[in-house]
Formats: structure tokens, C-alpha cells, sequence
């Protein structure tokens, strides 16, 4: 990593922060999905009617140390299998934003072809936007990982009486399966800014990425596949493999003839 | 020295269209070398040729003894690129862009700043130096990239149309800065118009292209001697007898064709002794312009 692409990292990072609308998108979609959202489970669990339909219901849960409340366990549930699966969304979404803004924005306002007359080579021009991406993409998460953490744990302790730890399913999400889909995502949207002429139609790629995410919460939800360990780690390893491959492609195609198309 | 050499230069894209064909020239350090021709000439595609933008479909080019094709990083090191489509951000100031564009070519941060300060100020930009790009009219952002472009100090620098949105004092100043750098610090300056007269204003060796075709290369000396040898006597005057039989142009004044300066003294004399009255006579050497009319009317006649 030289003194060129630190600067041009840089100033990704400057041009996603100045920008007040796509600043906002950064922090709209964590807050909704690592703040409200949890905090809702949180509260519709301890205010539960005491109804004994719901009762019989939640007997069904399996209780791995009776010695801890239902309200609780049905809260590690959720903290533990359900939220990582929507989290996924976050790296997805900042490093689409991102992406977008560093790679079509640029090319859309004609600065890419001056930062190609530079002494940067092509691949190196690559390497440092999806480092970019990739950084802020991992910022983000982290910062919603912690904030969503603090929340949970003061709500839980005020209304429950009791911390949650978080298990190892988040050491896999967070270290794992985060970074490799938010490569993926990154590499679908420079694959596409070849094509792709505005921000917002590059931005569409990446919905196909948010579609497994979702089938991966219905199916956490309706129990038929809870995330075991196992499970996760494969998947992880899964989307990391491919992260790498897609990667690959992607920088061979990152030619300037191609870029100035 | 040899800094810019084309040989046999082609260029054709995919879809079919054969944009620069076998072009083959030289550039010596020093030079201002006006790359001239008309719109879909084929201009912007052989700067993109030689900044490695671009590859060569035949043929093959080198600057400073790299080829941009297989090694554009390299030849990027000590080359200015000015184009309409490179643009600079505009969520920075003028400042801040020169800064940026400083360390992507790994210049020093201390360095940097002095020598977007000197440029700057150059460049009659001083003012707007802390001013967003967004506010920059489209002349400031034209002389803002020719300052991006000379932040490195490079030896090779391709100017693509440089002038074409600035007022006549901004123009004579980046003129006047052009100059310098080709005559003080030999800098080569590829220089791409249609702008004939302004060409041969400031440029000291031209190439004439249309259609992708190099027509002529060389001085206007050269230019002239090759097309258009000797010059056009104009003669303001009156009282001159018929019978002399001279032409008259739209404005009243006499046009005589001469082959050189020589023959003036005597036309002069043959007016005077029959009786006219001289007031002015000027020869006119051909322009570029003419030159270039002159040249393309050849091709059109070859081809039929
Ligand atoms: N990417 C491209 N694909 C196909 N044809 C192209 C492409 N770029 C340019 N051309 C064609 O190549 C020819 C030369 O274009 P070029 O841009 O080099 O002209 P130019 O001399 O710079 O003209 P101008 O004075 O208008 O800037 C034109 O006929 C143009 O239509
Ligand atoms: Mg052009």
C-alpha cells in the first residue's frame, strides 16, 4: 500500500462523508435494523400478555438450562440467530453505497479518466477503491455491531434483570461471513459499473445479494433451518471463496480501455 | 531528443470504425506540436493512443522510450494530460484537488502544497483557491486542469483542446505559460485543435489530420513551401490604368499571385510609372488555414 492509493482511499472515505444524502442512507439502514428493531423484540417479550395460548407456545421453545427465565432464552434466540442474519444487510448495503458513489459516481463525473492518467496502474486503481469499500463497509458494521450491543444489553438488564452474551455465531458473522459478502457485493457492483451508466442503476445489483439474506431470516424465523455453528461456518467459508474468485475476475476485466467505454 | 515517436499508427474500434490510420511521426523535446483537424478527425484517439488509454489495433507508439500500451503507469510518471473529459471533484476545493492529484503522483506533502500554490497563482486562480469546484465556471476548470496536469513537473504534456472554453486574457496567459514551459524547461506539448489560427499562434510544427489521415507534418515554413509556394501581393490603389490588366478582390484591392518577395519592387514600379496611385501593399503568406483548405481539396480531388 503506497502514499498514491492511501490518498485516493482517503479521499473515497472524504467523498461519501461530504455527501450528506448518501451519509444519510449509511446511517438510516444500521439504526433501523440494530436499534428500533431489536429494541421492539426486546419490548414486545417482556410485555407479552400472560395469554395461555402464547404460554403454551413458548413452552415449545427448547430450553437448554431451565434455570434461566423463558424471556430470556426467547431474547438469546433472537439476539443470537436471528439479528446476525439481518445484520448481514449492513455490510451489503454500505459497501454497495459505497462502491457505487467510488467506482460509477466517478465515472459518471468524468474524474475517474484523470485518476487514470496517474502513475496508478490499473490494478492498483482497483485495489484501492474496493479497499475503500471495503473499509467503510467494515466501519459501519463494527460501529452497528457495538451500538446494537449496548442497546440490547441496557434493555435486557433493565426490564429482565439479567446480561445476554452474545455466542460465536457473531464471532463468525462479524470476522467471516460479513467481510466475504460485502466483497461479493463490492465486486457485483464494479462488475456492473462497466455497463451501468448512473449510481442508482449500479445500486440495483445489489439487491440480488439482499435476497438471500432475506430467505436466510424467513427460514431463521420459521425454525426450519436455525443457523447451527456448523452451518454458519461453512456458509461463511462458502462466501468467502467466492468473494475471492469474483475478485479475481473482476480485476482482470479493470482495464482502462474498458473503463473509459 | 526524440520524446513522442509514432510509427504507423492505427486505431480501429470495434464497431469497425478506423479512427487514426498509420500515422508515423516524431516530437523533439522543446516542441509545440499543433495536432490539427476537424471534428471526428481522430485527435482525442491518438492522445488516448499515446496516455495508454487506449491500445493500438497496428502499429505502435512510445514516449520518453516507454510504450503507454504495454507499460501506461510508467509513461503516466512524466506526463500531463489535459482532456475535456478528465475532470477534477467537485465536492473539493482547488486547492484540495491539486493537493490530492500532488500525492497520487507521490510528491511530497510539503512539496505538494508549494506547488499548488505557484500554479495556481499562474494560472490567475489564487482567488478561487479555497472555492468548491462546483463553483468554478468552466474556464477556471479548464486552467485548473492544466495546473493538475503540471503539478508533476512532467517532461511530456498533452493538451486536447486547452483553450477552447477560455476568455482572450486567460488564453494569452496559458499561452504564455505553454511557451515558457516548452522554451525554459523543454517540455514536449502535444497540443489537439481545430482552432487553426490559434495553432498557429503558439505552435512551432504542425500535423494536419482528417479522417484519421496524417495530410502533412512540419513547419509552417515547410507547410507553405510543400502546398502553397510564394504569396498573394495585395495593393491598395488608384488611378491604375486598364490596360495592366490586374485583379480585384471584394474589398477593391489589387491580388496579384507572386512566387517570391523578389518580384514585388517591380510590380510596384510597372503601377507607379503607368500613373497609379499607391497607398499600401502588403504580401500575404498563406495561413495555416489556407494551407489546410488547400490540402483537404487535394485529398477530396484524388478521391474522385
Ligand atoms: N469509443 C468509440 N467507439 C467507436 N467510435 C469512436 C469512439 N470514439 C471515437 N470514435 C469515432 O472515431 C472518430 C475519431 O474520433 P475522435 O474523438 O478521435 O475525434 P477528434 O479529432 O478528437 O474530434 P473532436 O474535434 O470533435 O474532438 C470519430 O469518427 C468518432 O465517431
Ligand atoms: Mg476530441
Amino acid at each position: 500500500m503506497n502514499q498514491a492509493m492511501t490518498a485516493v482511499i482517503k479521499k473515497d472515505f472524504k467523498g461519501i462523508t461530504s455527501n450528506r444524502r448518501l451519509f444519510a442512507s449509511l446511517l438510516i439502514v444500521p439504526l433501523a435494523l440494530m436499534i428500533i428493531l431489536p429494541s421492539i423484540f426486546i419490548f414486545m417479550i417482556h410485555f407479552i400478555p400472560d395469554d395461555p395460548d402464547v404460554q403454551k407456545l413458548l413452552d415449545l421453545i427448547p430450553r437448554l438450562d431451565p434455570s434461566v427465565s423463558i424471556e430470556l432464552t426467547v431474547a438469546g434466540l433472537i439476539v443470537n440467530y436471528i439479528l446476525p442474519v439481518f445484520f448481514l444487510i449492513i455490510p451489503i448495503m454500505a459497501a454497495s453505497i459505497m462502491a457505487a458513489s467510488s467506482f460509477v459516481g466517478e465515472k459518471e463525473k468524468h474524474t475517474l479518466e484523470t485518476l487514470l492518467y496517474s502513475p496508478l496502474s490499473a490494478g492498483q486503481i482497483f485495489r484501492a477503491k474496493v479497499m475503500a469499500s471495503f473499509l467503510l463497509s467494515m466501519t459501519v458494521s463494527m460501529i452497528s455491531f457495538l451500538a446494537m450491543f449496548a442497546v440490547v444489553e441496557t434493555e435486557v438488564f433493565f426490564l429482565m434483570g439479567s446480561l445476554l452474551l452474545p455466542d460465536i455465531n457473531w464471532l463468525i458473522v462479524l470476522l467471516l461471513l460479513s467481510p466475504s459478502v460485502s466483497l461479493i457485493a463490492i465486486t457485483l457492483i464494479v462488475r456492473g459499473s462497466a455497463k451501468a451508466q448512473s449510481v442508482e442503476e449500479s445500486q440495483q445489483s445489489a439487491v440480488f445479494l439482499i435476497i438471500p439474506v432475506l430467505l436466510l431470516i424467513v427460514g431463521q424465523f420459521s425454525g426450519v433451518m436455525l443457523l447451527n455453528v456448523w452451518i454458519l461456518l461453512g456458509l461463511s467459508i462458502l462466501c468467502a471463496a467466492a468473494a475471492w474468485l469474483l475478485m479475481q475476475r473482476a480485476l482482470g476485466k479493470f482495464t482502462y480501455e474498458m473503463l473509459l467505454r | 531528443m526524440q520524446t513522442v515517436i509514432l510509427e504507423n499508427l492505427s486505431k480501429t474500434y470495434p464497431s469497425g470504425k478506423q479512427a487514426v490510420r498509420q500515422i508515423s511521426l516524431s516530437l523533439n523535446s522543446g516542441e509545440i506540436y499543433g495536432f490539427l483537424g476537424p471534428n471526428g478527425a481522430g485527435k482525442t484517439t491518438t492522445v488516448k493512443l499515446l496516455t495508454g488509454m487506449l491500445t493500438p489495433s497496428g502499429g505502435c507508439c512510445s514516449v520518453l522510450g516507454t510504450d503507454p500500451a504495454l507499460n501506461p503507469a510508467k509513461t503516466h510518471e512524466n506526463m500531463g494530460v489535459v482532456t475535456e473529459h478528465a475532470q477534477m471533484y467537485d465536492n473539493l476545493t482547488g486547492f484540495d484537488n491539486l493537493i490530492f492529484y500532488a500525492s497520487v503522483f507521490g510528491i511530497a506533502s510539503e512539496e505538494g502544497k508549494k506547488r499548488a500554490d505557484t500554479l495556481l497563482r499562474q494560472l490567475g486562480l489564487w482567488e478561487a483557491a479555497d472555492q468548491k469546484l462546483s463553483a468554478y465556471s468552466t474556464g477556471m476548470r479548464q486552467r485548473l486542469s492544466l495546473a493538475r496536469a503540471l503539478i508533476h513537473r512532467p517532461k511530456v504534456l498533452f493538451l486536447d483542446e486547452p483553450t477552447s472554453g477560455l476568455d482572450p486574457e486567460s488564453a494569452q496567459n496559458v499561452n504564455h505559460l505553454i511557451r515558457e514551459l516548452a522554451e525554459n524547461e523543454n517540455v514536449t506539448i502535444f497540443l489537439c485543435t481545430h482552432q487553426l489560427r490559434y495553432a498557429q499562434e503558439i505552435c512551432t510544427r504542425f500535423g494536419l489530420i482528417e479522417n484519421g489521415r496524417l495530410l502533412a507534418s512540419g513547419t509552417l515554413q515547410e507547410l507553405q513551401a510543400k502546398t502553397l509556394p510564394g504569396a498573394l501581393l495585395k495593393i491598395r490603389a488608384d488611378h491604375v490604368p486598364a490596360d495592366l490588366t490586374l485583379n480585384r478582390d471584394t474589398d477593391g484591392q489589387y491580388e496579384i499571385k507572386i512566387r517570391s518577395e523578389e518580384d514585388i519592387p517591380a510590380i510596384i514600379r510597372r503601377i507607379v510609372e503607368a500613373g497609379g496611385n499607391i497607398y499600401s501593399a502588403a504580401a500575404k503568406r498563406p495561413t495555416l488555414e489556407d494551407i489546410y483548405f488547400s490540402l483537404t481539396a487535394q485529398k477530396k480531388e484524388e478521391e474522385v
